[in-house]
């Protein structure tokens, strides 16, 4: 039997394919449909599951530190992904200038970008030290007589952890960056013409021209900060009194400390559907205010 | 032209493809082989240990040890792979069905894992190599134990005391005398450890703490344990209920509050939070910020290494009681060696722990992690030539019937976490501690049986 060329394409396409195509349905697309059972069982991962309906959701409506993980991971969000937004786009404008060294000054913004995850929390662990860290020693120099506690302090906790997130914009600058070297030179000089300020180019060329990227930004964005883990896991273990304690922490405590993996489980679909919810608003809202160059 | 080019592409081709493919070969061939340094005829059993550092280098000289004398003519080698978050590893591995043959755990691992059948019973197995309850001291014998059943036997414990600097006590011995204590003495009621902090206090213009004379929070390792010094314990093992309400739990939450309340809540966290990492000079005892501290046996390996100017110059003390008569309270608190359910070489692992747990064996690498012995017999070399010079008094401790150990309850990662919220919410003052030991009582109660009740009806569906 001889095949035609398409065919032998094809099975060639594919047979280079099946590596990717094999790790892709064993590692990701069993474990999430699996996933979506246990989170119906009473499962530890020691015994095999027992199947228990709508248990753990039932559970977890009822487990008061859900709404407190959930509380926190929302206000995080609200606190972090603005901010970090609005400084990528001012960075990046301001790194789209024609100023000499602007490349020096773009690899500075991108660097921390590159050190690992927990290597930047040991850092900020000492930047926020109230005795010895950098910052209380600058807030004691312009006169503050009793700097804040930073992750000693519930109050401070959570913003020192916004405040530390703002030191990874490199990644998101550089999207910015791509996007605002996109923008047509014309329109600005129309507005030149039209006599509009440096605010009010900002506000009517560059912001619509690159709001697919902003877009794009802001639905990583959205998954990134309800994703939290890393330095609030080694920073602060959730504390003081849980203030830092997030949802994907609380995940992982049920998971591989609790060994409850059902619960857990029905915790990280809970998440997925807060995150697809969350994207789909984002996506709905965006024919309001993403404009492409193409349409 | 074009066709001289096409050949040069193709033998770049065969040329690419052959630097990938040989080097492939050859590492196929001859490359490095996972188990290329063991004896191919012995048993190999795999032991994942937590320690990293100078303590697994430690732990290797009685792995070595076994390897080359007892292992050799038993044909028994250990491989020794030193495994963070052990714990969590060895759980899946378990439930993956490749478990190691030994695992290093934590006492406070073994009831949850026993509790979801991870480890295999060793009963059997100790009764034939002769270790029964009369070779432990009582308490590390029962942390070994979950359900009337052997789950783990002890690789190295140690208990707590208070340790005191001596040198901030005769620095301020005046005013020690003038409060009406001695300097040359450790407090030995709770009440007089607060009238030796109280003295001992150094605070500044602003209410900021410049030496603490004790602090329940720095370190606080123990601190969901201080009930056992007023007398009182959390968990009724009869009764297989919580007691958080009980008046002398609720009194010891009461004392490790009134220290916010004395200092003030936020000094004593930002004191806290300026303080350095435990393993290292900044340690607050060893950089004399705070004059003292409860702590384990290990503390005088870490001020011997980190700070050996400091050797002579602080000593232990049982750790204070509520009230006099009620002497010699401790916490134990030990690393054990299990036995990972479905281990391929349950009899050979445990020829290495049994070995391990002989005298000797067990003196020698306890000495060397400087902590104290679980054996019920020990011999006068081990006394007379341990790293800690108080480990007479250490040793006393652990035989004394007012040491305790961690409470045998599966869902103890759980009560922790909910203890170690409170205490943090006590202490900055947030709530009460009757308040808060009220509202974990039911919900800890809830999910132990929670956690019963789901046992008891998979046993049910097993025997169906």
């Amino acid at each position: 039997m001889s095949l035609s060329t398409d065919q032998r394409n094809f099975y060639k396409g594919m047979a280079f394919l099946s590596p990717w195509l094999i790790g892709f349905t064993v590692f990701t697309v069993i474990p999430i449909v699996l996933s979506l059972y246990y989170s119906f069982c009473d499962y530890s991962l020691l015994q095999s599951p027992v199947y228990e309906g709508l248990g753990n959701y039932s559970t977890l409506v009822h487990d008061p530190i859900f709404w407190t993980v959930l509380k926190n991971t929302v206000i995080y969000a609200l606190m972090a992904l603005p901010l970090g937004m609005v400084l990528a786009i001012v960075v990046a404008i301001l790194l789209n200038a024609k100023i000499a060294g602007v490349t020096i000054y773009r690899t500075v913004i991108f660097l921390p970008s590159l050190v690992p995850a927990v290597a930047s929390a040991m850092l900020w662990l000492w930047l926020f030290n109230s005795k010895l860290g950098l910052i209380n020693n600058a807030l004691r120099g312009l006169g503050m007589a009793n700097p804040p506690g930073w992750l000693s302090n519930p109050t401070w906790a959570m913003p020192a952890l916004v405040l530390m997130s703002a030191w990874g914009i490199g990644n998101t600058v550089i999207i910015y960056l791509a996007g605002l070297q996109d923008v047509p030179r014309e329109l600005y000089e129309a507005a030149d013409i039209d006599g509009a300020t440096p605010l009010r180019k900002i506000w009517h060329v560059t912001l619509p021209c690159i709001s697919p990227v902003i877009f794009f930004n802001l639905i990583m964005g959205i998954i990134g900060t309800l994703q939290v883990f890393g330095a609030p896991f080694i920073m602060t273990g959730g504390g003081p009194a849980r203030s830092t304690y997030f949802y994907t922490m609380y995940l992982y405590d049920n998971a591989f400390v609790n060994l409850k993996m059902g619960y857990a489980s029905a915790m990280a679909w809970v998440q997925l559907l807060i995150v697809l919810l969350l994207t789909a608003l984002a996506a709905w809202s965006s024919k309001h205010w993403v404009h492409y160059s193409g349409k | 032209m074009a066709s001289r080019f096409a050949h040069f592409v193709k033998g770049l081709r065969y040329l690419m493809a052959l630097l990938l493919i040989v080097p492939a070969v050859l590492l196929l061939a001859v490359g490095p082989r996972a188990g290329g340094a063991l004896p191919s005829d012995r048993v190999i059993v795999d032991y994942w240990e937590k320690w990293t550092g100078e303590e697994e280098a430690l732990l290797r000289q009685i792995v070595d040890l076994f390897n080359n004398t007892l292992g050799k003519e038993k044909g028994i080698y250990v491989r020794c792979l030193s495994t963070s978050s052990v714990n969590q590893k060895t759980l899946i591995s378990t439930a993956a069905g490749v478990p190691p043959d030994i695992a290093g755990l934590w006492d406070t691992n073994v009831a949850q894992f026993a509790a979801l059948d991870a480890l295999e019973p060793l009963d059997d197995l100790a009764a034939e190599y002769g270790i029964t309850a009369d070779t432990y001291k009582p308490v590390f014998w029962q942390t070994c134990r979950y359900d009337n059943k052997l789950y783990a036997l002890v690789s190295t414990p140690y208990d707590v005391a208070l340790h005191y600097n001596k040198k901030i006590f005769h620095d301020n011995a005046d005013r020690l005398r003038r409060a009406g204590l001695d300097p040359d003495r450790a407090p030995q009621t709770i009440a007089e450890l607060d009238a030796y902090a109280a003295a001992l206090d150094q605070i500044g213009p602003n209410g900021q703490i410049k030496l603490a004379g004790y602090l329940p929070l720095e370190p606080g390792w123990y601190i969901n344990y201080t009930c056992l010094w007023f007398d009182g314990s959390w968990w009724d093992d009869t009764a297989k209920r919580f007691t958080f309400t009980s008046p002398a739990v609720v009194a010891s939450f009461d004392w490790i509050q009134s220290y916010s309340r004395k200092l003030g809540k936020s000094a004593v966290s930002d004191f806290r939070s300026g303080l350095g990492n435990f393993d290292s000079p900044q340690n607050a005892f060893l950089a004399g910020t705070v004059a003292m501290v409860q702590q384990g046996t290990f503390l005088a390996n870490f001020i011997h290494n980190l700070k050996p100017s400091m050797d002579g110059q602080w000593a232990a003390a049982p750790f204070p009681s509520v009230r006099p008569g009620l002497n010699n309270v401790t916490y134990c608190n030990t690393d054990v060696f299990v036995i990972p359910r479905g281990a391929v070489h349950k009899r050979e692992a445990f020829e290495f722990i049994a070995f391990v747990n002989r005298q000797e064996n067990m003196e020698k690498l306890c000495n060397m992690h400087c902590k104290i012995s679980p054996l019920a017999k020990v011999s006068d070399d081990f006394l007379n030539h341990h790293k800690n010079p108080y480990i007479r008094l250490f040793e006393s401790l652990a035989q004394s019937p007012n040491a305790h150990a961690a409470a045998p309850v599966p869902i103890l990662p759980e009560v922790g976490e909910e203890l170690s919220n409170m205490v943090q919410r006590i202490a900055l003052l947030e709530i009460s501690p009757a308040a808060g030991l009220a509202d974990i009582q039911p919900r800890l109660q809830k999910k132990y049986d929670d956690f019963q009740a789901r046992q008891v009806r998979r046993r049910v569906m097993q025997t169906k």
